[in-house]
């Protein structure tokens, strides 16, 4: 049996950046207070055009769980791993402090965290989609608008693959190469 | 030479040995280091420990989300949506999660306080209920004996589903002076729906395919289910136009933003109404059947063209009239939405009159993408007999706008008259959550008001600007530590609530009904009286005719009877009106002297140098109460004051720079952020910063105060505040 | 020996600056374990690499730059530099660990380096692969000093050979520590592990031109005419290092404003015309390059003391080639519109803390190394 390729496909036409992903994760997953410390955003695009015709897009993201993680490649003690299922995370306790993966991270989806002493990201909420409920991450449930779908993109069935299939999508520096798994449909 | 090696080698020797100490030592300090070698740091393996999940209602907003708290070990660990909750569509916004901090907050008020130093100057003792109790009850019982027992005002906001036993303590002591928020909010737009249709009905967002709001930002001013079903995917069908000053995060999502001068959307509604009816567009058969008035309509909004709007609220005719006919080829499916806050100017009832009314020609009352009354989950209410007194005056705003209502009254004409003593003095005030100093315009206004008072009592869970003047403040428990009564959530689809607690009271916080009864013992046996019961005993006497709405409370964390509107309920029934049909023309309205038919006036003009101050929210905040939580604390630490950049340059201010903006009742310093999502005409401050409290840690000290600016303005027909018609300058600080 | 007797006053007020600065380190050390990183260190999760792992770059460049001079003598048998033999080591050991030092104070948890790399070493980290060549590089170093010390020559041979391959091989895969980040194009490619090779010949006769001259100038005798003219020849092999440095920087800055190359390009431009420009024009390029080579190219001013005052300005200017080059690497965000951007590049600037192990790295290094010149037979006259 196939494993699983964890994804999340984001629809930003839906996004409100009303904040409520980046309050969920951070009370879900133990983030310290400080705006330094958070595993995902909303980002701030400029405003497009001039008044009267303005326009404007919110793009929320986290750590984009690639499949050529370079935070994987330079993590010296493997502290950076990933799993079969495609999550990638730090073991807390092989993690040295030295921020070789922040640096290599294109995407600066990472942070370290003085409360558990080990640099800190997303996880796609492994307490949650691994847990006795199978709930999903916390800012797929919490969005009130639903930008965000998570699923296994090695389940053609699944609404990930649906949607990849149905809709354009690009995804965030491709050119790096670190083939990264948020998909933004276009 | 040879010593000196000889030493050299010694020397590496001891270092070598003591190096090799240390080593071990600091390794061996790393114990917990080296057993966590064992750990196999596979994520998937599941996490040990389970929580109890506990279905209650967020209490963050006026929207009351469903909720499972998560609690472990006696902690609260997660709020998350219901799946059941259909009105939220199971979503919990950023307020929701922060909820949690709520019952953690260092700034939480934990004991009743009684005041030591100056009013204001936030000096306090603890007190134990019983002494504070008391004192409360001596001050209420002194003010009364000298005053009557309309000299103490009771003001509360909604929200905590206690806010009824406060206002049923208000009625008991006997004080008619009862204060709510709708005047700093809805009323006139109640007035002006409830004028044309009985009732204040609730667009079908869901369905409707081309919706026009004017100012109701419903990506930042959240209201369930609308802020999510306004962006629901419809085959890209729905058209939303977007009028308002700002270009907010509704504008960057609606199909279409018309940056409105600020206070004459009465003008575009009139305008459509011309061209709908001047070009036949109107649903003729509806109008005939269903509707007063129509003949009255078609001369009165003759002067209202296009041509002449375009002059008013500086939207394109051409514009003006391509939505106005877009809207009608869209009807019935089509909405004008008039959203919830309507304290934009003094004559917002007879612009929601307007609005109502070019709702109705277009025939979308009662039907699918309409206009929809709202239904309620019926509950079997508490019957008390509230004792009398004799020498008790009326309503001390009474006879004051056309349609004040009993319950409510107007915040504005309150203030203006407690200041005047007229007519007659009051002399206490009792406070359950509403932070008046916040909400209330003119803060200047409502600190001299406090001033006159002999005693003040707040019920609140932060030391807000209220509590933080007050004499008496009392701790009431969080939402997440209460059991509260059941409550209706009137809509198209009404849905029951309550709450349960996630966790005990902490500290030696106390439910209202708990503080109620106590003061109510303190007051007399006829007021302890209606108070009687516990509130176990309060909820299964809701629900005695019902008792499924209970069971599914406590199942699902929601009870429900449809999950789709019950259009055409008012089908061959006669509407709440004196004619029992839609009026476009108010006979109501005419008999009191006001304009049965909506007449425009246009806004002050705004002179050189001058702009308007607007109001607004944002999706993170609440109101008054929330920018000190620290989790939403840290996505907007500070506000500032927008301005568009080309009226920046003209004033010769720069963007980050700190300025004081000043009107004729007050001055704030803040720092300026110059961008173009706003009107050159305006500027614009959020809601909730530059506080007078010191117990708010957090936020105290940063930015500045809108209430300390606004005018004291109101709507002569509701009683609403009118909040967009303050004229400010701005210069360096 | 009893040379370092004469000419005392200077002496104890030296050791006595130097101390000062190792205390003011150690306070520094002191604050860092008391209130933790984040409390008093400026490094943010976008520039997460600051002052701190600047210092242990140009503490390991001199180190790496010293064991390849010292190897030109009893590695590649260049005779005229085989007297600093000791001497040059023995400071590349002592540079090599006060930055480990410094690394130790940036790194949370510097234990767990040392045992998670022995349990569950990455062999695609180019760190990794620095802990482990700096770690064998360490103890060839000793090892040949043990040997020079011995008079021992065939076993200095040998160390010196296996540590000029271990140098070279840590110090170019320091480079590559950047140089492998595809995601700061300011970093990436294969240019940093060649420059940093140079860059450490250049650290190296700087810091050897200095240790020839204040050794002579402390002992108060003149300097035998071959040192002077061991400082002509490593002044002229400096104007070469120099030079190609020179060339070496112009084609670092070309690429990266040619075609506006996004993101490299406004790196560069921080360096050139932002925030760090001053650090690089009065630093890297006058300090650093104009002022050693033309003390350096002309005769006259090719005297001890020229290339002493050459190796000064050269070292100080190297100081801030890393500072620049690791911050300049950080300057530009991996997101458009993140935190608060000053001219659309994110800010960073030392802490107190870190200045003062900085300073703190610095003086225990000179301090040290004052006290083996005391302490240690360091003279290579016996052969």
């Amino acid at each position: 049996m196939k494993n699983k390729r964890f994804a999340i496909v984001l629809d930003t036409n839906r996004c409100i950046d009303c904040k409520a992903c980046t309050v969920a994760c951070k009370t879900e997953n133990h983030v310290p207070l400080g705006t330094d410390n958070y595993r995902n955003w909303v980002g701030p695009e400029p405003l497009r055009g001039t008044y009267p015709d303005l326009g404007q897009s919110f793009t929320p993201s986290q750590c984009q769980h690639c499949s050529n993680p370079p935070c994987e490649h330079v993590c010296p003690t493997g502290a950076t791993t990933v799993t079969p299922d495609g999550i990638v995370h730090v073991i807390e306790h092989k993690c040295i402090g030295c921020k070789y993966c922040m640096t290599a991270c294109p995407y600066d989806a990472r942070y370290y965290n003085e409360e558990i002493e080990a640099v800190d990201k997303c996880t796609f909420c492994s307490q949650r989609i691994y847990g006795e409920n199978g709930q999903l991450p916390a800012c797929v449930e919490t969005c009130p608008t639903k930008v965000r779908v998570f699923g296994d993109l090695n389940d053609p069935n699944s609404d990930v693959s649906k949607l990849l299939a149905k809709y354009p999508s690009r995804v965030l520096k491709p050119a790096q190469g670190t083939k990264p798994n948020l998909y933004y449909l276009i | 030479m040879s010593r000196l090696i000889d030493k050299k080698l010694s020397r590496r020797r001891f270092l070598g040995l003591s190096s090799c100490t240390l080593a071990t030592a600091v390794v061996g300090s790393q114990v917990k280091v080296l057993r966590a070698l064992a750990t196999s740091g596979d994520i998937s393996a599941p996490v040990a420990g389970k929580d109890d999940s506990i279905f209650t209602t967020c209490g963050m907003c006026v929207n009351k989300c469903g909720v499972i708290a998560r609690v472990r070990d006696g902690v609260i660990r997660k709020l998350d949506p219901n799946p059941n909750f259909i009105k939220s569509r199971a979503m919990l916004c950023a307020r929701g999660n922060a909820g949690v901090q709520l019952v953690y907050d260092p700034d939480r008020l934990k004991y009743p306080l009684i005041r030591t130093g100056e009013r204001g100057e936030g000096k306090f003792r603890k007190a134990t209920w019983e002494e504070a109790l008391d004192l409360v009850a001596k001050n209420l019982n002194t003010i009364a004996d000298k005053y009557t027992r309309a000299g103490v005002m009771f003001a509360s906001t909604e929200g905590t589903y206690q806010d009824h036993f406060f206002n049923q303590l208000a009625e008991c002591f006997g004080s008619p002076n009862t204060v709510r928020h709708p005047t700093l909010c809805l009323s006139s737009n109640i007035q002006g729906f409830s004028a044309t249709y009985g009732t204040n009905p609730t667009p079908d967002v869901l369905n409707a395919d081309y919706i026009i709001m004017s100012g109701a930002n419903r990506s930042e001013a959240l209201i369930t289910p609308d802020s999510i079903d306004m962006l629901k995917g419809d085959g890209g069908r729905r058209k939303i136009i977007y009028l308002d000053p700002r270009f907010t995060k509704t504008a960057a999502k609606a199909d279409k933003w018309f940056p409105i001068k600020a206070g004459t959307d009465m003008a575009f509604i009139l305008a459509m109404i011309h061209v709908i009816v001047t070009e036949g567009l109107y649903d003729k058969d509806y109008v005939r059947d269903n509707t007063v008035g129509f003949d009255k309509l078609l001369p009165h909004v003759a002067p209202y063209t296009p041509e002449w709007a375009q002059g008013a609220c500086e939207i394109a005719a051409d514009d003006i009239r391509k939505v106005a006919r877009e809207f009608a080829e869209a009807a019935p499916k089509a909405v004008y939405y008039q959203g919830r806050r309507s304290s934009f100017t003094s004559n917002d009832t007879q612009m929601r009159r307007a609005m109502a009314i070019l709702n109705a020609i277009v025939g979308n009352w009662d039907v699918k993408g309409g206009m929809i009354p709202n239904a309620g989950i019926k509950l079997t209410p508490h019957d008390y007999l509230a004792p009398w007194y004799d020498d008790v005056p009326g309503r001390i705003d009474a006879d004051s706008v056309a349609f004040l209502s009993e319950k409510d009254g107007s915040w504005p004409v309150v203030q203006e008259r407690v200041l005047a003593a007229k007519p007659y003095p009051i002399k206490g005030m009792m406070i359950y959550k509403q932070n008046v100093l916040a909400s209330v315009p003119d803060r200047a206004k409502t600190v001299k008001m406090m001033d006159q008072m002999d005693f003040i009592c707040t019920i609140d869970i932060t030391m807000s600007d209220a509590a933080w003047y007050s004499d008496v403040v009392l701790p009431e428990a969080t939402y997440l530590e209460r059991l509260d009564p059941i409550e209706s959530l009137g809509g198209p689809v009404p849905v029951a609530v309550f709450r349960q607690p996630a966790v005990e009271a902490k500290f030696e916080s106390k439910p209202c009904l708990w503080i109620m009864q106590e003061l109510a013992t303190r007051l007399g046996e006829e007021i302890a009286e209606t108070f009687n019961f516990t509130m176990d005993e309060y909820i299964h006497h809701q629900v005695k005719d019902n008792p499924k709405i209970l069971v599914d409370l406590k199942e699902k964390g929601v009870y429900f009877e449809r999950t789709e509107p019950d259009y055409g309920s008012t089908v061959g029934k006669k509407l709440k009106t004196i004619s029992g049909k839609i009026e476009i023309f108010s006979q109501r309205y005419a008999d009191k002297g006001l304009d049965p038919l909506p007449v425009y006036s246009s806004p002050q003009a705004i002179p050189a140098g001058k702009f308007r101050l607007i109001v607004g929210r944002h999706a993170f905040f609440t109101h008054g109460t929330t920018a000190n939580n620290a989790y939403l604390h840290e996505i907007m630490p500070d506000n500032t004051l927008w301005l568009h950049s080309a009226a920046a340059t003209q004033a010769g201010l720069t963007h980050g720079q700190r300025v004081k903006v000043r009107s004729s009742v007050g001055e704030e310093t803040l720092s300026l952020e110059v961008t173009d999502k706003i009107r050159p005409d305006c500027v614009y401050m959020a809601h909730g910063f530059g506080v007078m409290s010191k117990g708010l840690s957090n936020i105290y000290g940063k930015g500045g105060c809108d209430a300390a600016l606004i005018e004291t303005k109101y709507c002569p027909i509701s009683g609403n505040a009118a909040m967009h018609e303050t004229l400010v300058e701005v210069v360096p600080a | 020996m009893s040379s370092f007797l004469k000419h005392r006053p200077s002496l104890p007020l030296w050791l006595g600056l130097l101390s000062i600065g190792v205390l003011i380190g150690v306070a520094g050390a002191l604050n860092v374990l008391i209130n933790g990183h984040a409390q008093v260190y400026n490094v943010t999760r976008e520039v997460p690499w600051g002052i701190l792992i600047a210092t242990y770059v140009f503490l390991v460049v001199s180190s790496t730059g010293l064991c390849l001079l010292s190897s030109l003598g009893h590695v590649f048998g260049i005779e005229k530099f085989e007297f600093i033999g000791k001497r040059a080591i023995i400071l590349a050991i002592i540079t090599l660990l006060c930055g480990f030092g410094a690394i130790g104070m940036e790194i949370n948890h510097p234990i767990r380096l040392a045992i998670y790399a022995i349990i569950s070493p990455n062999f695609t980290s180019a760190i990794w692969w620095m802990g482990t060549l700096y770690g064998l590089y360490l103890v060839l170093l000793c090892g040949e000093l043990y040997f020079l010390m011995k008079g021992m020559h065939k076993g200095a041979f040998a160390m010196g050979m296996l540590g000029f391959i271990a140098a070279v091989s840590a110090h170019s895969n320091l480079g590559a520590v950047f140089g492998l980040l595809e995601a700061r194009p300011f970093w990436h490619g294969s240019f940093l592990p060649i420059y940093f090779i140079l860059s450490a010949l250049v650290s190296g006769g700087a810091i050897v031109s200095m240790i020839v001259y204040f050794n002579h100038k402390q002992s108060g005798t003149p300097m035998p005419q071959k040192y002077e003219d061991f400082i002509d020849t490593l002044g002229r092999l400096q104007t070469l290092f120099l030079m190609v440095l020179v060339f070496f920087v112009i084609w670092k800055i070309i690429p990266g404003i040619y075609g506006h190359p996004p993101e490299k390009y406004e790196a560069t431009m921080a360096m050139l015309t932002g925030p760090l420009a001053f650090n690089f024009w009065f630093f890297e390029v006058l300090l650093g390059l104009l002022i050693p080579i033309t003390l350096l190219i002309n005769p006259r001013t090719r005297t001890p003391m020229g290339v002493m005052w050459a190796g000064i300005s050269a070292t100080v200017g190297i100081f801030f080639m890393r500072y620049d080059l690791v911050i300049g690497g950080q300057l530009v965000s991996m997101r458009a519109g993140t935190s608060d951007l000053r001219d659309g590049l994110l800010h960073y600037v030392p802490s107190v803390t870190e200045f003062a192990i900085v300073i703190g790295a610095i003086s225990a290094c000179l301090l040290l190394y004052t006290l083996a010149e005391r302490f240690l037979p360091l003279d290579t006259d016996e052969h």
